[in-house]
């Protein structure tokens, strides 16, 4: 071999030809995977493996076979190898691959006895794939050919009437003229397990999958093999297979690294399609099945756990905020339909909150009259604030956790916002509490004070402006006080502020004509667009929700969002 | 018409070739067009599956080639032996010639390229024969694992399902051959008879006899037939065996008592000569006053713990089988002289362990 050409193939597939190596040594062990190790070792490795079969052909598929036999001289253990492991035959695209590698092998018009050699075996190797095991037992061959049946004709239902006997098997109640009942042994359904990894995304395993994960054994340790519960969920969240919602359910229970994956898989999907809208949040939330089965508690907590952390390490971000209260909503539709009477009481979901703030925190605001919202929000607010400020109440947590709570339900709190602005007279106290502190859980009773103080200040001015037909961007920007040069509010006190400025925007009858340039002035940085966008975004979902009846102000609110929406992306340097 | 049935011959010819050494001669534009050939087949059944008349007169042209083919001699293996077979008949082209050894090294080649073109293949009929090829590898593979990993020391749940895969298939057949022919299920299931060994297709016939209806229910396409009646297939094939005295009997007495008494259930005139080939079996027994034990004359004889066994698995049946059985027992033991001392009368002896088993 030409020494430029070797250093321009090492170069090239130098990392192909490590794995080569690592490869042959796994097949070498592997065998034929009859024995637990190595099925257990196989069945671990086997989508790794594809991909070296993928890389494989694509560097084979450019050489003529003299050459691949010249750059891979042991090519032909690898696949004869590859081809008497039944794992990897079964899984997922691995035979097709195998046969696209072993084609290139095949010399059109051999010139010597070795490239003759090379091609019968090479016709071998495929017909062992294609025609493989054939069924050792004598009599099933004959007496399909004497039907006249070739394997096209039968294996599919063979392989039906086999995952249908395991699955009668499995229901303990196999019945029928040979046989009397029996029970299925631990070992058999662990060995079942095993051989399901390479197949789960095989259609006619589905049955049997779905049988497997819903199987209470006697036992009380899993029987179960974990890397069963890895491949049926690495297939369902790659949507390769559908599974009723109860065998997810136990899937779930029963292997919680794959709840956690699924955890992940969500969080991989919303950061990765760009800004969400709510409705998105809310299409993937659905599709990932995880407000459904987390009606059981334990899948509940755990989901739980994972968004607080999610909220910990982003530092309170919004889109973390919005995922959480999606979320809620869903589980607590799917809460109700799954159980008109609460199968598990709201305790064990929420085991460290007061149950009578639960209880009124799950009222669904639609179910009250729009008139009547003020009596649930003052209420969650007092219970709140007992709770964070009187020492007594330490069972329930710090302020955090009530906070963490709240914001499960954190569409109350932008009721509040709103309740505020259309509430004749004097703001009521619990309103202007709750919002300073779902804005700011860590604030002391001191500073949230002075919060409360300059809201109600702000809110004063806005009241007098709010039945004026015609208003200027300029004195709304003086009554909230955004026009001083040196505002020395704290920045969670001015969002906050902002926030009422928007709901003022949406329901001041003048608020219409000088919206966008409110806005366009507020909208000074990135940072504050986003949140506006994030705002009007919510309180429409919100609304949808609530089948709230408010056309002018939903208008407007779509036409400032499509507005806003506008302005980022051209700006955003992404899109130039 | 004409020319579609001609091509059908052609491509049937083709397939009957595919098996031989002939295909030695074949080269890489032989193969080529023995695809296209299949790919204009399935696409006649895709496009007809719904038209009752055209599947009419191509099934019945494939039945009377298969009839043709089956009176040659037994080594002969049918191609397409119906409608539903046009739409994999590239599939059972490809299996034949991948195994064929004949095949020169020039139209292999051809032959790998055409079934597995690799990724990204813009040609569809092309993708989807390798997906289909790719996905009986992949069902091979499966069977094999559950073969081996799936049933543990269950070989007998095993067993149960082979041979319930092939009373599908028989029936399937049956029903096929029937609606070709009157007598065609009869002569289909004698030659099989001669052919295959005996103790595996009494297991399939039984097996066949219990199934509930159509095995394979109408796909996506219109079954011609499909609207059989359940257990009609096994009406063919009660038909066939009450009308064999041996197979019958062979099948009475070398099938398990379970099993016989399902059959008999569902099958009355079965019932009433498996009952008429017991009591004949009984009556060869006689008494061994120095043992205190019913035994036969010959060593073929029905050795009396059997003969009990079917009675009482017959007696374990829904009601009506179990009041036949007891009349017949008490009128044999009537007519031996009514005795209700034991080792005079097997039935009296039978009676009494029935009724005590019970």
């Amino acid at each position: 071999m030409p020494t430029d050409s070797f250093s321009e193939m090492t170069q090239d597939s130098g990392g192909l030809f490590s794995d080569y190596q690592f490869w042959m040594g796994k097949l070498s062990v592997w065998g034929q995977a009859s024995t637990l190790e190595t099925q257990q070792d196989t069945c671990r490795h086997l989508p790794l493996f594809q991909e070296f079969l993928r890389q494989m052909y694509e560097a084979l598929k450019v050489m003529d076979s003299s050459t691949v036999i010249e750059r891979f001289p042991t090519i032909g253990q690898l696949l004869a190898k590859t081809c008497w492991n039944p794992f990897i035959l079964a899984y997922d695209e691995s035979q097709k691959i195998l046969i696209w590698c072993l084609r290139c092998l095949i010399n059109k018009e051999p010139q010597n006895s070795g490239e003759l050699k090379l091609n019968s075996w090479t016709r071998g190797l495929l017909s062992h794939i294609l025609s493989a095991f054939r069924l050792n037992i004598k009599e099933v061959g004959l007496f399909t050919q004497s039907l006249g049946y070739a394997p096209v004709d039968y294996y599919p239902s063979l392989l039906k009437n086999m995952v249908l006997s395991l699955l009668s098997e499995l229901r303990e109640n196999h019945l029928n003229g040979f046989n009397t009942q029996r029970r299925i042994a631990p070992e058999r359904v662990r060995a079942l397990s095993r051989v399901c990894v390479p197949l789960v995304t095989l259609p006619d395993f589905e049955p049997l999958v779905e049988a497997l994960l819903t199987y209470h054994g006697h036992e009380p340790q899993e029987m179960l093999w974990p890397e069963f519960f890895d491949a049926v969920n690495e297939a369902f969240l790659l949507k390769k297979i559908s599974l009723s919602k109860s065998a997810i359910v136990r899937l779930w229970l029963r292997h919680l690294p794959s709840l956690e994956k699924a955890m992940l898989h969500l969080f991989e999907k919303l950061t990765s399609s760009e800004r969400n809208f709510l409705r998105g949040i809310e299409c993937l939330m659905k599709d990932s099945l995880l407000p459904e089965a987390a009606c059981h508690p334990a899948i509940f907590r755990i989901v739980d756990e994972m968004f607080r952390y999610a909220l910990l390490e982003t530092d309170g971000a919004p889109e973390v905020l919005a995922t959480i209260q999606v979320f809620t909503w869903c589980f607590v539709e799917a809460l109700e339909k799954e159980n008109k009477q609460l199968k598990f009481a709201l305790k064990t979901y929420f085991p460290y909150a007061s149950p009578s703030l639960i209880m009124v925190l799950l009222q669904y605001p639609k179910d009250i009259p729009q008139g009547l919202w003020h009596q649930p929000l003052k209420h969650i607010s007092e219970m709140l604030r007992e709770i964070v400020e009187d020492q007594t109440h330490r069972s329930y947590g710090g302020p955090f956790e009530s906070w963490f709570l709240f914001v499960h339900f954190g569409g109350w709190a932008d009721i509040a916002a709103e309740q505020l602005l259309m509430s004749e007279g004097e703001p009521p106290e619990a309103l202007l509490w709750l919002l300073a502190f779902s804005y700011s859980p860590h604030d002391g009773s001191q500073k949230r004070a002075q919060t409360m103080v300059e809201v109600k200040s702000v809110l004063g001015r806005l009241m007098k402006l709010l039945r004026r037909p015609t208003l200027s961007a300029k004195e709304l920007q003086t009554a909230v006080g955004e026009s001083q040069d040196s505002d020395l509010r704290p920045p969670v006190c001015r969002q906050l502020i902002r926030c009422l400025l928007l709901n003022f925007l949406l329901w001041a009858p003048g608020g219409y004509a000088v919206a966008w340039e409110v806005i366009t002035l507020m909208a000074q940085t990135d940072e504050v667009t986003h949140e506006i966008i994030g705002f009007l975004d919510q309180t429409l979902y919100r609304w949808d929700r609530l089948c709230m009846e408010a056309p002018t102000s939903r208008k407007l609110a779509r036409e400032l969002l499509t507005e806003l929406h506008a302005k980022v992306s051209s700006t955003d340097p992404l899109n130039v | 018409m004409d020319p579609l049935l001609q091509h059908l011959e052609r491509f049937s010819e083709v397939l009957a070739v595919s098996r031989t050494t002939h295909v030695s001669s074949w080269d890489p534009a032989t193969v080529r067009r023995a695809f296209q050939w299949a790919r204009y087949l399935r696409h006649v059944h895709r496009r007809f599956s719904h038209n009752v008349h055209i599947r009419t007169v191509l099934e019945r042209r494939l039945q009377n080639q298969w009839k043709l083919e089956g009176d040659s001699g037994p080594a002969s293996v049918p191609g397409l032996t119906n409608f539903r077979a046009l739409g994999c008949c590239d599939l059972l082209l490809s299996q034949r010639l991948l195994e064929n050894p004949a095949l020169g090294d020039a139209a292999f080649h051809s032959l790998v390229q055409e079934l597995f073109p690799g990724p990204g293949v813009p040609d569809a009929e092309k993708e989807t024969l390798q997906g289909s090829l790719a996905l009986l590898a992949r069902r091979r593979s499966a069977v094999h694992l559950l073969l081996f990993n799936g049933y543990g020391e269950n070989l007998v749940c095993q067993e149960d399902t082979l041979i319930k895969t092939q009373a599908e298939l028989l029936l399937e057949r049956l029903h096929e051959v029937g609606r070709a022919e009157a007598e065609g299920p009869s002569r289909l299931l004698s030659s099989l008879w001669e052919r295959l060994p005996q103790s595996n297709f009494l297991k399939v016939i039984a097996a066949a006899l219990l199934l509930p209806s159509s095995p394979r229910p109408p796909k996506d396409e219109l079954e011609l037939g499909s609207s059989r009646t359940p257990g009609e297939g096994g009406q063919e094939l009660i038909h066939w065996l009450l009308g064999k005295s041996d197979i019958v009997a062979t099948f009475c007495r070398s099938l398990p008592a379970g099993l016989l008494t399902s059959v008999a259930s569902h099958y009355p005139e079965l019932f009433q000569i498996y009952l008429g080939l017991l009591t004949d079996w009984g009556r060869r027994l006689h008494y061994d006053l120095q043992k205190g034990v019913w035994v036969g004359a010959e060593s073929q004889d029905v050795p009396w713990e059997e003969l009990y066994g079917r009675f009482q698995s017959l007696c374990q049946a829904p009601s009506p089988l179990k009041g036949e059985v007891l009349t017949a027992l008490e009128s044999c033991k009537a007519q031996d002289g009514d005795f209700e001392v034991r080792g005079l009368s097997i039935w009296t002896d039978l009676l009494l362990a029935l009724g005590s088993g019970a």
